[in-house]
């Protein structure tokens, strides 16, 4: 059902081109909260081993918290469902999109209101923090290149705030 | 900027990820009811105001979303230590 529906995204479907970085939205995903005391419960029902350093990313999971992993796959994919363990998976899909940041100056444009130093973030690495006011998740999946993980309703904000610093 | 560090993320973030959440160390009387109004009122309204050392208890709001407790100058803003909760007052 949900395939034939017409999505509506917040942002413009086209990529923005400015020197240095280009600003596009990801593909729709699959995305997954995950909770669990203890991370061999969600071991065993999504048969996959969990990064225990807390930004760390293996096989699409990254480490939020001590106790809190985000999954994301290709939407469609099939997730194992729990099975009496003490965990919880949730669907996700819809709360965020991604935007992705491609360019020798992406890592500028995000540190226009983020506090991290992303100089010193690894390929690979995963961070939630703060851009402005708004709750990001940023992952870098390459040297140049980083996803941002945000909620749907500030995305419309959040790609002014990205445009207006590329422009600069 | 001031950089705290986290117990759980064993890192040093920028503060404004973070959120005080008030002094530390303060647990629930078990049982409420055999408590007088001077020792309830105690329990829920009296905090200590120091100049100087104070613990607190902070949460990492924009990151691993945990609380933990810190021992923070009142004066100068520094931040003595940082510890996971539930561990004993340092």
């Amino acid at each position: 059902m949900s395939d034939v529906l017409i999505r509506n995204e917040p942002v413009a479907e086209t990529p923005y081109v400015a020197a240095g970085v280009t600003i596009s939205l990801a593909l729709p995903m699959q995305r997954l909260a995950l909770r669990a005391r203890r991370a061999e419960d969600l071991e065993t029902v999504l048969k996959v081993t969990l990064p225990r350093k807390i930004g760390a990313s293996e096989g699409g999971i990254a480490c939020l918290g001590p106790d809190e992993w985000y999954l994301r796959a290709q939407a469609g994919a099939t997730i194992p469902t729990a099975s009496g363990l003490p965990v919880a998976i949730t669907d996700i899909s819809d709360r965020s999109i991604c935007l992705v940041l491609e360019g020798p100056r992406a890592a500028e444009i995000l540190m226009s209101g983020c506090p991290l130093d992303l100089n010193k973030f690894a390929v690979g690495q995963v961070a939630r923090t703060i851009y402005e006011t708004v709750e990001i998740i940023i992952i870098r999946e390459a040297e140049d290149r980083f996803h941002v993980e945000l909620w749907r309703s500030f995305a419309a904000w959040f790609w002014i705030a990205m445009t207006t610093a590329a422009r600069h | 900027m001031i950089l705290i560090h986290c117990p759980y993320c064993d890192e040093k973030r920028p503060e404004i990820e973070f959120v005080n959440a008030g002094q530390a160390h303060i647990s629930r009387p078990l049982d409420p009811s055999s408590q007088t109004d001077e020792e309830w009122e105690a329990y829920l309204f009296i905090r200590a105001n120091p100049r100087g050392r104070h613990h607190e208890r902070w949460r990492h709001t924009y990151g691993c979303g945990r609380f933990f407790n810190a021992v923070r100058d009142t004066v100068s803003d520094k931040f003595e230590t940082t510890y996971k909760a539930g561990e004993p007052r340092r």
